[in-house]
């Protein structure tokens, strides 16, 4: 498995080859800071500016493509920092790239009408490039320290990016998920030490050599695993996420059911694969903790007043089918494993695209009704049927129906859990489809009752409805071209 | 036998620790913090870690203590808090089965820690036990207490007791590396401190408009 996680790679000498992976994670961060002396007014600047961001990343994926994978060492004194590059990584890079995107193109639409000038506006566009930056680090990094300042960077802009409405419920709510994620953070470093002082060493390729089965080993993993679970609000640490997506601004919502949670997920799965590949049972626990939160999460959201709210119950059910991939990429046959790691990385894919979409597609509901709650949405097919088209785009990707790239991902977890016999999966995978149809049908419902009483619709400005659109499709066309994204997930030989 | 001085040095912090956590007077449990962190920089100075005894003062004493004065509402002139900090506490009030509830993982944690400790073989230095009891204090605190000010303050005091186990495992292995682990855990502990002492004066200047933190209250928990 690790070598899929492209840490087996060399590290090539060129110091020039660093060039393209620095201007990677500097550029959103520049261009954050910038974005906060002018104040972007319109979305065109956004979008266009956007460009140079992925332009960075095309020059790294012709690098690293041709290549076949790169890896880089960084000397900082005494101290040395591993990163590298592979398919994978390209893949992650270009998701968090196009969400955040989408995301800020639509920000300033929302901030011009919906929020006015006060709350933290100015705050928005650095925090936001910061967040890029260090998702970006995350992705790249192969050791211990960079994963430690990333996932660091990661939460704190994420708990700015939170506070910025400056309500009480929003200052509320950032509190409590300050103090989670400097538990989640404290965690962490334990378990780090832990492991640096056992094996004297940060870097996961030398530490999946070194590291010996005992205790250990598994109280470093147990405490890493704990503050990261807590962190992407998996099953029973997920309390905290709806009441902080329910007071965020839509923007910031999106950005953090898309990447931040996965973030940290990724940290946790990337570990597991490198440091505990054969500990089964505990993998087992953590998949039935996956198949739990797929069908609490579900039942809560179909149970769910509030959209924003249902929209963040899908979350914690939707990070249930990642936490399932656990049990079938560890300690499995390698039939098994070559399935489930497409499924687990095409999922979270699709659930960032999906997730995404859905949420401006929300707040573009929320912004023209005025209403927070899905009774509230009564009558609103007859005026917003845009706003309601992408959020049932994205829903069919959330459920899995064919041809959205959670169908596929869905199918290959299906694929995987009868071919590794575990039965329990296919009823955990089959309940959270109905219970994800049961929750969007209910938002259809009551959009499509004719005789309501007619509010005031405020109309929803072009590039509010464009990009949330926008991101829907993608969740759903990525189904149809999911062939692109699984060749670059396998390994060296097969990649294009 | 470790050297009597390393003894008293870590008990003295771990004592000014507990001083920090447990003492009823917001004001003074700040100083004590920051007494506290001067004691955690004069720990690293004698076990000859010039550069982090630095960064503690700096971070650690001056800087998050200023942060926690200002959270207060304590400025150099005026000593008598404003606001009414008091009145801000966890949305959620603490009952029997919720302080077990929270104590649990703390007491799983600090189980762990000891077991994983222990394996290691060597025998204990008093930066390591101190540590352990840094961890344990802070872990209770944060646990039991309500008042976001002192659970920031925990959050501190289990912070400064990873860094002391840290820098006590690998100082004769890979101490850069720990030194980076530890100045990321430093600036870290700083940002969080600030931006909760932020958020509890913002909170608290919000919480006097309103006049009544009974809405507050049940936002919070809604």
């Amino acid at each position: 498995m690790i070598e899929r996680l492209g840490l087996l790679i060399p590290a090539s000498s060129e110091s020039g080859d660093l060039g393209a992976v620095l201007s990677l994670l500097a550029a959103p961060l520049v261009m954050g800071v910038l974005a906060s002396l002018w104040r972007p007014q319109h979305s065109w600047p956004v979008a266009l500016l956007s460009l140079l961001p992925i332009a960075t990343l095309a020059l790294l994926a012709h690098q690293v493509l041709a290549a076949d994978g790169q890896a880089w060492l960084i000397e900082l004194g005494a101290l040395t920092l591993h990163w590298r590059a592979n398919g994978l990584t390209l893949l992650l890079l270009l998701l968090t790239q196009v969400v955040s995107l989408a995301s800020a193109a639509y920000a300033p639409a929302y901030l011009r009408t919906e929020i006015g000038s006060h709350g933290g506006q100015v705050w928005l566009w650095p925090l936001q490039g910061l967040l890029l930056s260090s998702l970006s680090l995350i992705w790249l990094a192969g050791d211990l320290l960079s994963l430690y300042v990333g996932l660091e960077l990661m939460g704190l802009a994420a708990v700015g990016l939170m506070l910025l409405p400056g309500r009480v419920d929003a200052l509320a709510a950032g509190m409590r998920y300050l103090l989670l994620a400097l538990v989640g953070s404290l965690a962490f470093l334990l378990g780090v030490s832990l492991l640096l002082g056992a094996w004297a060493r940060l870097d996961l390729a030398g530490l999946a050599q070194v590291a010996e089965p005992g205790i250990v080993l598994w109280v470093s993993v147990a405490l890493l695993s704990a503050g990261l679970l807590l962190k992407a609000a998996a099953f029973p640490l997920h309390a905290w996420l709806a009441p902080v997506h329910g007071s965020a601004w839509t923007p910031v919502s999106a950005l953090h059911a898309a990447l931040v949670v996965k973030g940290s997920f990724f940290i946790a799965l990337q570990l597991w694969l490198v440091l505990v590949p054969d500990a089964q049972v505990a993998a087992w626990l953590v998949g039935a903790m996956g198949g739990t939160a797929v069908v609490w999460g579900g039942l809560l959201a179909w149970r769910s007043a509030k959209l924003k709210e249902v929209v963040a119950w899908s979350t914690v059910s939707q990070i249930g089918y990642l936490l399932l991939g656990f049990s079938l990429l560890i300690g499995t046959s390698p039939s098994v494993t070559a399935v489930a790691w497409e499924a687990t990385w095409l999922q979270l894919a699709a659930h960032s695209l999906a997730k995404a979409g859905m949420f401006l597609a929300t707040g573009n509901l929320i912004f023209s009704t005025g209403e927070s709650h899905v009774k509230g949405l009564a009558g609103a097919s007859r005026r917003m049927p845009l706003s309601l088209l992408s959020f049932g785009i994205a829903a069919i990707s959330l459920i899995g129906l064919p041809p959205s790239a959670g169908f596929t991902a869905k199918w290959l977890l299906l694929h995987a859990s009868l071919e590794a016999g575990y039965w329990l999966w296919m009823v955990a995978l089959a309940l959270g489809t109905l219970l994800s149809g049961a929750y969007i049908f209910r938002v259809f419902r009551y959009s499509f009752v004719e005789d309501a009483e007619p509010l005031d619709y405020r109309r929803v400005p072009w590039s509010m409805e464009l990009f949330a659109l926008l991101l829907a499709l993608s969740s759903l066309l990525l189904g149809l071209v999911a062939e692109w994204p699984l060749s670059l997930l396998r390994p060296a030989g097969g990649g294009p | 036998m470790p050297p009597f001085l390393d003894v008293l040095l870590a008990l003295t912090v771990v004592a000014l620790a507990a001083l920090a956590l447990v003492d009823r007077q917001l004001v003074r449990a700040c100083s004590w913090f920051v007494a506290f962190a001067l004691g955690v920089a004069l720990t690293w100075l004698s076990q000859g870690f010039l550069w982090l005894a630095l960064l503690e003062v700096v971070f650690g004493a001056a800087l998050t203590g200023s942060f926690l004065f200002y959270s207060l509402g304590v400025r150099p002139g005026a000593v008598e808090p404003r606001g009414r900090l008091s009145r801000w506490r966890d949305p959620l009030p603490l009952t029997w089965r919720r302080g077990v509830l929270r104590l649990l993982p703390a007491v799983a944690v600090v189980i762990m820690l000891v077991m994983a400790l222990a394996d290691f073989g060597q025998v204990p230095g008093p930066q390591r036990l101190g540590g352990l009891g840094l961890i344990f204090l802070g872990l209770w605190a944060f646990a039991l207490h309500r008042h976001l000010l002192r659970r920031l303050l925990a959050f501190n005091v289990i912070g400064t007791g990873i860094f002391l186990i840290l820098m006590a495992l690998v100082r004769d292995t890979t101490p850069a590396a720990g030194h980076g682990l530890v100045i990321t855990g430093l600036v870290v502990a700083l940002l969080g401190t600030a931006l909760g002492s932020l958020l509890i004066r913002r909170l608290n200047g919000l919480d006097a408009s309103r006049g009544s933190s009974v809405t507050l209250a049940e936002q919070g928990s809604g």
